[in-house]
């Protein structure tokens, strides 16, 4: 009889033993667990920072140099070799392949417009037949953040049968995704 | 005797229970830190190629000039060029890049496709500075301005090139590009480009337009102007006929941009007699098979070029 007593004392204590390591072990995997998951989400938000900045300084390269890429270069198209310049006539024939251009997927942006910034005609759409009284060519509608740069916006125009060449102070402005 | 040696290997549940706890606990945290380890190498891998991209863009040029950049990347780093001419209109040219991190390369990362770029260069750049230089392609009008990547680890040296490839070079002023008159001044680990018909490792026939490699079995490459030339120089085989192809897909969309614009300008009177060129232009650079037929093409497109020069007298626009 004491034996069995004894015998029984010793499972129980037993038991405990275990359950106290059983709780042990899933606090300290609970632990890893946790900090595994705080690690991940501080790389995660740290990784979205970081892709929003690649983004912003690319859209900031970009729109700085997107005036002498070959769709919207004036050339030596108005007289002499000009830079920083966008060729209306180009553009306005660009408005109507840009699918084709994977709508700014090309060039790697969410939104492309290009604004005169004077004289003001009630923000109305530039189209071949109102040029250049006109103030916004939109080629790429776009809601996210904005980067611009001067350029010279020039077209070709006839005025009582003669054809003039017509250069105005303009902005191009590329949006991105994120803030 | 046998009590003894049974308590001797007897160990307790407990015991048994937490080793093998433990053991699972050890091996799922080592597996979990090999894997952020790695997924750590990866993404820094992929912050790398999009910054290499993005630094891409200050490259593309004005007009005749060139412009140069450099790269340096702090880890020891390989740059993978693929070029894809078969996907969606415009083909895709892909970076993605691999770092070295204790003397273990990482897994390359998938890859960022640019749809405007153009990188001529070999496979794999390999080093932690890379040197970069643009030059436009024209043809007839600007295509696009063409990337040469070279890797520091990487010299050429350039024997009797042509005065203008010299004035060229000397303006660049990239460490890793020699100029000499022979072939015995040249570093000895360098590649030679010679121009004068001794046996290099890559012979530049500059009046018929062709370009050898030794590394590619002394198979020839065709080009036209200075930019393919470097291109040719700089580029593996494969990466340069891709990227040409590209060039040409790119030319395509351009002449049916350059039509288009020839019809809207000459609703107001401003003739031009090129559209008809154009077309057939736009048909032979969207049927190019490789730089074999890119003579032919060639002769077709200075044509053009003379026209588009002649006009801008009264009644006629430059479309270019």
């Amino acid at each position: 009889m004491q034996a069995m007593v004894v015998i029984k004392m010793k499972t129980k204590r037993g038991q405990l033993k275990i359950q106290q390591m059983t709780i042990m072990l899933l606090a300290v995997t609970l632990f890893f667990v946790l900090a595994g998951m705080l690690v991940l989400v501080t790389q995660v938000s740290s990784l979205k920072a970081k892709s929003t900045i690649i983004q912003s300084d690319n859209a900031k390269l970009l729109v700085s140099k997107i005036s002498d890429s070959p769709e919207f270069s004036c050339g030596s198209s108005f007289g002499t070799d000009m830079g920083s310049c966008v060729d209306a006539d180009k553009v306005f024939n660009l408005k109507n392949l840009i699918s084709e251009y994977g709508n700014g997927n090309f060039w790697g942006v969410e939104g492309l417009q290009i604004r005169k910034i004077y004289p003001d005609n009630n923000q109305t759409e530039c189209t071949s037949s109102n040029f250049p009284n006109c103030d916004v060519i939109t080629l790429i509608p776009g809601n996210g953040t904005g980067v611009s740069n001067f350029v010279s916006l020039c077209g070709e125009y006839n005025l009582n049968g003669q054809i003039f060449s017509r250069c105005d102070l303009a902005k191009v402005i590329v949006s991105y995704t994120g803030s | 005797m046998r009590m003894k040696k049974r308590g001797f290997m007897e160990i307790s549940f407990a015991w048994l229970f937490a080793i093998i706890a433990g053991a699972v606990i050890l091996v799922l945290a080592i597996f979990a830190a090999t894997k952020i380890i790695n997924i750590g190498q990866y993404s820094t891998g992929a912050q790398t190629q999009n910054q290499i991209a993005v630094l891409l863009n200050p490259l593309e040029t004005s007009f005749q000039t060139g412009e140069v950049t450099s790269i340096g990347i702090t880890q020891n780093t390989r740059i993978y060029n693929q070029c894809d001419d078969a996907s969606g209109i415009f083909g895709n040219q892909i970076i993605s890049t691999s770092q070295q991190s204790l003397g273990k390369w990482s897994t390359p990362t998938n890859g960022a496709a640019f749809q405007n770029k153009y990188i001529f260069s070999g496979n794999v750049v390999e080093g932690q500075q890379f040197y970069l230089f643009s030059k436009p392609f024209d043809f007839p009008f600007k295509i696009s301005d063409v990337i040469y990547m070279t890797s520091s680890l990487t010299n050429y040296c350039f024997v009797n090139p042509p005065s203008n490839i010299q004035d060229e070079l000397t303006k660049l002023n990239e460490q890793n590009l020699q100029l000499t008159n022979d072939t015995q001044t040249c570093p000895g680990t360098s590649l030679k480009v010679c121009f004068s018909g001794e046996k290099c490792d890559i012979n530049v026939n500059y009046v018929r337009g062709t370009v050898s490699q030794s590394s590619s079995n002394n198979s020839t490459v065709l080009f036209y102007g200075d930019a393919l030339m470097y291109g040719a120089i700089f580029s593996d085989k494969t990466v340069y006929e891709c990227q040409l192809k590209r060039l040409m897909e790119r030319e395509t969309q351009l002449s049916s941009l350059y039509i288009d614009k020839a019809n809207t300008i000459s609703k107001i009177g401003c003739n031009s007699n090129l559209i008809s060129d154009l077309t057939q232009l736009g048909s032979m650079s969207n049927s190019f098979a490789g730089s074999a037929s890119i003579n032919g093409l060639a002769s077709f497109t200075n044509k053009i070029q003379q026209e588009n020069d002649m006009s801008g007298s009264a009644g006629s626009c430059k479309l270019w």
